[in-house]
């Protein structure tokens, strides 16, 4: 154990050192925009003069450097600054539609590895018969449909043709929102409301499903793939010897030693996941975090776009940072520092 | 007897090349092939169904959007954006990737620290968020949405590459190579590159098809090219607003996009199996 903690704490203070480079590189592509901030926060009929003394108190006489550093000051306490558009803390924005969106993610995530293990289970099974070519084909058509494409899909199918499944927002009308932790099925359940938490994930389960199913088809490849490195080893032909069924072999030697990378690869598959979201949420008309996004996006809303954007990053090098900190605790051979 | 190339005998790689080709040709003979013009509102006849549902017209073979305009002359010139930017941002990518990937596994030491650190920053973006952020910054237009796919998906190639160079630079020939005095630009062009090229190539392929799918993104959102030029996501947006009034026009732009990109997944994965040295050897043995 005394091995595996000096690795976790490395990777994590990695981690703080990109999420610094990205702020960074984040403010300066925003300071290429040919939009004054300072001016689009005023009313329409402010003077030069006023927005002169604004454009001070927004420290943006400053050199570009000093602007960086009083923004990161400001983030550092947890001041967001003031959504232009909104006329509303960006903190609180955040705070509001970011639980949804890792809601979605969690779920979709859910979905994406359950098919993905599923399906390459499948495949590996089907290796050398008439099936592999079927399999195959069934994996580049599925790896060919972006998530928002499932998406649009889904709506059409099962909201529109068949009527199914709601497809906007997360509630039907006429639910009151209960705010407890922020995570709407959560706290439906907290407030011991089950029609409530029926229905929120009524309307959770198409954004979910296009995301989960666009994510599952490199999750098969993998595993499918590293199984059959595994079953190239002397220890599975040595346990058949041993008079193993094929079916014990394959849950006991084989999956467990091809899991490893499968999971890996499910932990970078979540940060393409999450940032999947932003537009399975505009299609679906879903609160969270990609909604907020691309209003700030079509409104020029600066402080938004700088801080949602940061936070995308901040929650995907969180998932890399666990993932590969897992990674170290559950493979042995990685523990010799 | 056969004296095709073995790629070119591939059932996988002659069927995405066919795909790409005609999208290509669509896209290339646009103001033929077009019925009307494509930006044309025709504000009595909206929503007009496909010419073989009730209701439908000739005039417009896929039937009208929400402002009267032609389905299906918008698709045929929403592959004119889809097509360039697949074919320019994703050699602008490919080069920018490879060039790193090559200089990071032959050279290694400090440079193949500085390159994977910055791979390393760039993954840590979403990739929609970025090219998002990007176009915010670049502002919207054609050359700038090539820009920005180009920013951000250079990436994946240098991740890959890189890593088969550093194999490939350990191998004898290239140290032979360097003890009879080839400099280091004739070593990594003449010997390590004809290796790394098949997986280049099929790289490419790929990203292809990532473009495309990009492209449609950021058109979606409107943060792509200008609303006068038909585009392929923007089409889906417009859909998607009026999906009661006319479930038709959603169809067409997903299964065009859906097909466009299978085509480049196909040819894709036809040159990975028909080019990889390593494969071919694990059959034979």
């Amino acid at each position: 154990m005394t091995s595996i903690l000096p690795l976790v704490a490395r990777r994590i203070l990695i981690s703080v050192v990109i999420l610094f480079v990205v702020s960074a590189l984040l403010f300066c592509i925003l300071r290429l925009l040919p939009v004054d901030p300072a001016a689009m926060s005023l009313p329409p009929n402010a003077t030069l003069a006023e927005i002169e003394v604004k454009r001070h108190e927004m420290g943006l006489d400053q050199p570009l450097f000093r602007q960086y550093l009083i923004w990161l000051g400001q983030v550092l306490h947890g001041d967001f600054g003031t959504s232009i558009h909104f006329r509303r803390g960006v903190a609180g924005l955040i705070g509001s539609t970011l639980p949804a969106t890792i809601e979605l993610a969690l779920l979709a995530m859910l979905i994406a590895g359950t098919l993905g293990i599923a399906g390459g289970l499948f495949m590996f099974h089907v290796r050398g018969t008439p099936k592999e070519p079927i399999a195959d084909t069934g994996s580049i058509v599925l790896l060919s449909l972006p998530e928002f494409l499932w998406g649009l899909f889904f709506i059409l199918l099962f909201g529109v043709a068949l009527e199914l499944l709601p497809f906007t927002g997360r509630l039907s009308a006429g639910f009151q929102r209960p705010v407890v932790t922020g995570f709407l099925l959560l706290d439906t359940l907290l407030v011991g409301r089950p029609d409530m938490f029926a229905n929120a994930l009524k309307h959770m389960i198409l954004p979910a499903f296009a995301l989960g199913i666009a994510f599952s088809p490199t999750i098969m490849r993998v595993l499918r793939s590293s199984l059959i490195d595994v079953y190239q080893e002397d220890y599975i032909h040595q346990v058949r010897l041993r008079g193993l069924s094929e079916r014990r072999i394959l849950i006991r030697h084989g999956l467990k030693n091809a899991i490893l990378p499968t999971l890996s690869l499910m932990g970078v598959q979540f940060g393409f996941l999450f940032g999947g979201t932003l537009l399975i949420e505009v299609i679906y008309s879903y609160p969270g975090l990609g909604n907020l996004m691309v209003d700030a996006v079509r409104n020029a809303d600066l402080p938004i776009i700088q801080s949602v954007g940061l936070t995308y990053c901040v929650v995907v090098l969180t998932i890399n940072t666990v993932v590969d900190s897992l990674y170290v605790i559950l493979n042995p051979k990685l523990r010799i520092a | 007897m056969n004296t095709w190339p073995a790629w070119l005998r591939s059932g996988r790689v002659l069927l995405g090349l066919g795909i790409v080709a005609l999208v290509a040709l669509i896209a290339l003979f646009a103001p033929l092939l077009a019925p009307n013009d494509p930006n044309e509102q025709n504000l009595i006849s909206t929503f007009l169904p496909p010419a073989w549902a009730k209701g439908g017209e000739t005039v417009f073979p896929l039937g009208t959007d929400s402002l009267g305009r032609c389905v299906l002359s918008r698709l045929i010139y929403g592959a004119r954006i889809a097509m360039t930017v697949a074919l320019v941002a994703s050699f602008g990518a490919m080069l920018i990737g490879a060039v790193l990937a090559h200089v990071a596994g032959y050279f290694g030491g400090w440079v193949d620290w500085l390159i994977g650190r910055t791979v390393d920053v760039w993954m840590s973006f979403p990739p929609v968020i970025l090219s998002l952020i990007l176009m915010v910054g670049l502002g919207t237009g054609l050359r700038n949405v090539i820009l920005a796919i180009v920013l951000v998906d250079w990436t994946r190639f240098c991740r890959v590459l890189r890593a088969e160079v550093l194999v490939v630079t350990r191998r004898d020939y290239v140290a032979a190579a360097r003890l009879i005095g080839f400099s280091h630009w004739r070593t990594v062009t003449r010997e390590i590159l004809p290796a790394t090229m098949p997986l280049l190539i099929t790289l490419l392929s790929l990203e292809m098809g990532i473009a495309v799918i990009v492209e449609a993104i950021l058109s979606f959102v409107g943060m792509s090219v200008g609303a006068t030029t038909p585009a392929w996501g923007q089409m889906i947006a417009d859909a998607r607003q009026y999906i009661y009034d006319s479930p038709w026009n959603l169809v067409f732009p997903i299964l065009l996009i859906f097909i466009t990109v299978l085509g480049f997944n196909v040819l894709g994965d036809g040159l990975r199996r028909t080019l990889d040295v390593r494969l071919t050897e694990t059959k034979r043995a």
